[in-house]
């Protein structure tokens, strides 16, 4: 490895080296708001040290890691999440049991896991990368320790998870069988050479696009998700919808184009087919539930299904740049608004005395007791529904535009009725929220913190930003793509 | 001739693996396990690859069998651990495990004449193994080690727990 790879490995080096530093701390110096300032700093510098190393511009560090201006951009946008997250939880973790420090450095480890996967060129980086991002998030999920549901999250993602990692691991042993390759553009070139239509080629992609859409809970794998997501720690349920699933996403995005799945036509409209499911099934069980994070659970697994229409929108050669540049900005805008919604989660939970699951009279009233909070949620939400001025209705938008470019009709339908259902849903905590404060019990209002709120505030205007003046970024993607 | 050992070595992995699955006492579903990652160790001899046979064999094989071992020496404390045990003596219960490892055994000695490996031209030595892991895989042996980091971390914390709690009840 040259100079100029270590350069441009950099954001990862940080992050390992973060990790290693958070270690030793915690071996001789217990501190919760140490370890916590020092993962933030950590992750901080991984996202600052991606802006000289795009300016190297695309190098293949060894076999296994493609560091391109995308993967980069990526990773400084899972750093900063992080760093978002880790100032998220710390009011969260000091009332949350003993020994709160290693909940940080998992944190760490973690975002280090998507980086590799945002960069990842190669299926032993693919795999590695899925694993050090779901071995922390398992132990996160279980963190806090005063309550079985947790416990109970992280047991079935654990075996859900590990099942589908078999799973992954069966298809790149057929894939590997036939080309005798596991780096994606070599891969991809020797596929080329084989028939089209060979099941067992198309057998072994199935499956690692099976074991991945596990990971981004599409339907039919969706079942893990409502389960997993009521009993994660909020913060940590924002970090696994936003960046675990931007992450896999992505690198299922950069196998499909790299490796060229796109020939398996069966494939790519397998991809359709479960888009249509997930914007469907996952908006409409979100309208029965009554506890915001199982909603939320269920409202992810419909915007994975938003996101999945890139791929059969880019089955077409000529609208394949507009359909990467439009899942690369939802996934920005998605980002986000998740972090944010749950970040604001947390604050409504941290007033509920530990309580994890708020449900929506919980938040009844929301706007009279603390109308900053109420209207920071206010704008999360409707980013998530996708009204205009935020980031999720560009973010859609885009989408939108590249479903009609690829002339995917009935994908477009399933994305406007989904949608249609969507705000229905989302409003309803809104309506909830301005509910007169005589209708209910007003929940004793305590002081968030005044960090969190910062936090939340810089965020929401993060979204207004994106959805006011999207154009420097969209001219940025369009300038790396 | 060396092609159908493959084969009578992948049914071996096959079936233990199945049968591991499928009992419901856990030695004996270890037992099999063992026999097993015996059977995945041979298919990787016959196919050249002595040092991964061996690595397979060191570190699965013998290292989930010293952890079973711990974990039933904590479990079966007493008179009634040292009956189960005799009764777990009795030949039917290891018979087949036993005629599994015997014939994976006289596999071994039937392609330990045909070097490098039989079934295939030439044997992936350790030096070549150690090349590739600090050549062209440099960075996911560091990866690995972070993820390793990662579980041994995550272990302490919900393990840890356990142990808290249980000197709180004391």
């Amino acid at each position: 490895m040259s100079a100029a790879d270590f350069l441009a490995v950099a954001p990862l080096l940080v992050l390992a080296g973060a990790a290693t530093l958070l270690m030793m701390q915690i071996a001789f110096l217990r501190n919760v708001t140490l370890t916590a300032v020092l993962a933030a700093c950590g992750l901080g510098l991984a996202a600052l040290s991606c802006i000289p190393a795009i300016d190297q511009g695309t190098v293949q560090v060894t076999p296994l890691l493609l560091m391109d201006a995308l993967g980069l951009l990526f990773c400084a946008l899972f750093a900063l999440a992080a760093a978002v997250t880790v100032l998220l939880s710390l009011d969260y973790m000091r009332c949350h049991g003993d020994e709160p420090e290693e909940y940080f450095l998992l944190l760490v480890l973690s975002t280090l896991g998507a980086c590799v996967l945002a960069c990842a060129n190669h299926l032993a980086s693919l795999l590695l990368g899925l694993e050090l991002m779901s071995i922390a998030l398992y132990a996160l999920i279980a963190y806090p320790n005063r309550s079985l549901l947790p416990l109970e999250a992280a047991s079935k993602y654990l075996v859900l998870s590990g099942a589908a990692s078999a799973t992954i691991l069966f298809g790149f042993a057929i894939l590997y069988a036939a080309t005798g390759s596991l780096a994606f553009p070599e891969l991809g070139a020797r596929l080329l050479a084989l028939p089209a239509n060979d099941p067992m080629l198309l057998v072994g992609a199935a499956m690692v696009f099976a074991g991945l859409a596990f990971k981004l809970s599409v339907v039919p794998f969706h079942l893990w998700t409502p389960d997993v997501y009521a009993g994660a720690p909020a913060p940590i349920t924002g970090f696994l919808a936003s960046v675990g699933k931007a992450a896999v996403l992505l690198v299922l995005l950069r196998l499909f184009i790299d490796a060229d799945l796109f020939r398996y036509r069966i494939l790519v409209e397998l991809t359709g087919l479960m888009a249509i499911l997930s914007m469907l099934a996952g908006n409409l069980l979100a309208l029965l539930q009554t506890n915001i994070k199982r909603m939320l659970a269920y409202s992810s697994i419909a915007h994975i299904g938003y996101l999945l229409i890139v791929f059969m929108v880019s089955l077409d050669e000529g609208s394949r740049s507009l359909a990467i540049e439009a899942a690369a900005y939802y996934l920005v805008a998605y980002t986000a608004t998740t972090i944010a919604a749950f970040g604001l989660l947390t604050l409504i939970s941290a007033r509920q005395a530990e309580r994890e699951n708020v449900e929506l009279h919980h938040v009844s009233g929301l706007f009279w007791s603390s109308p900053l909070l109420a209207g920071l949620m206010l704008v999360a939400l409707l980013s998530l529904a996708g009204i205009p001025l935020t980031a999720g209705f560009i973010g859609k938008f885009y989408i939108f535009s590249a479903a009609v470019s690829g002339q995917n009709w009935i994908l477009l339908g399933a994305l406007i009725i989904g949608s249609a259902i969507g705000i229905y849903y989302y409003l309803r905590v809104v309506y909830y929220m301005s509910r007169r404060p005589e209708e209910h019990h007003a929940p004793p209002g305590t002081n968030g913190g005044l960090m969190v709120g910062s936090v939340s505030c810089v965020l929401i205007a993060a979204i207004l930003l994106l959805g006011t003046l999207p154009q420097s970024l969209m001219a940025y993607l369009r300038s790396i793509l | 001739m060396m092609e159908s050992l493959f084969y009578i070595a992948a049914l071996v992995a096959v079936v233990s693996t199945v049968a591991a699955l499928t009992r419901s006492n856990a030695a004996h579903a270890l037992i099999y396990l063992i026999v097993s990652l015996l059977a995945v160790a041979v298919l990787f001899f016959l196919m050249g690859a002595p040092f991964a046979a061996a690595l397979e064999i060191v570190i699965y094989a013998g290292a989930i069998m010293v952890l079973f071992v711990f974990v039933i020496m904590m479990l079966n404390l007493g008179e009634t651990g040292i009956a189960r045990e005799r009764e777990w003596m009795s030949p039917r219960h290891w018979i087949v495990p036993g005629i599994m490892a015997a014939l994976l055994l006289f596999e071994l000695l039937l392609a330990m004449g045909h070097a490098p490996g039989a079934t295939s031209a030439e044997a992936v030595t350790p030096k070549e193994v150690g090349l590739a892991l600090y050549g062209p895989y440099l960075l996911a042996v560091e990866i690995a080690s972070m993820l390793l980091l990662a579980g041994l971390v995550g272990a302490y914390h919900l393990g840890r727990r356990f142990i808290v709690r249980k000197e709180g009840q004391q």
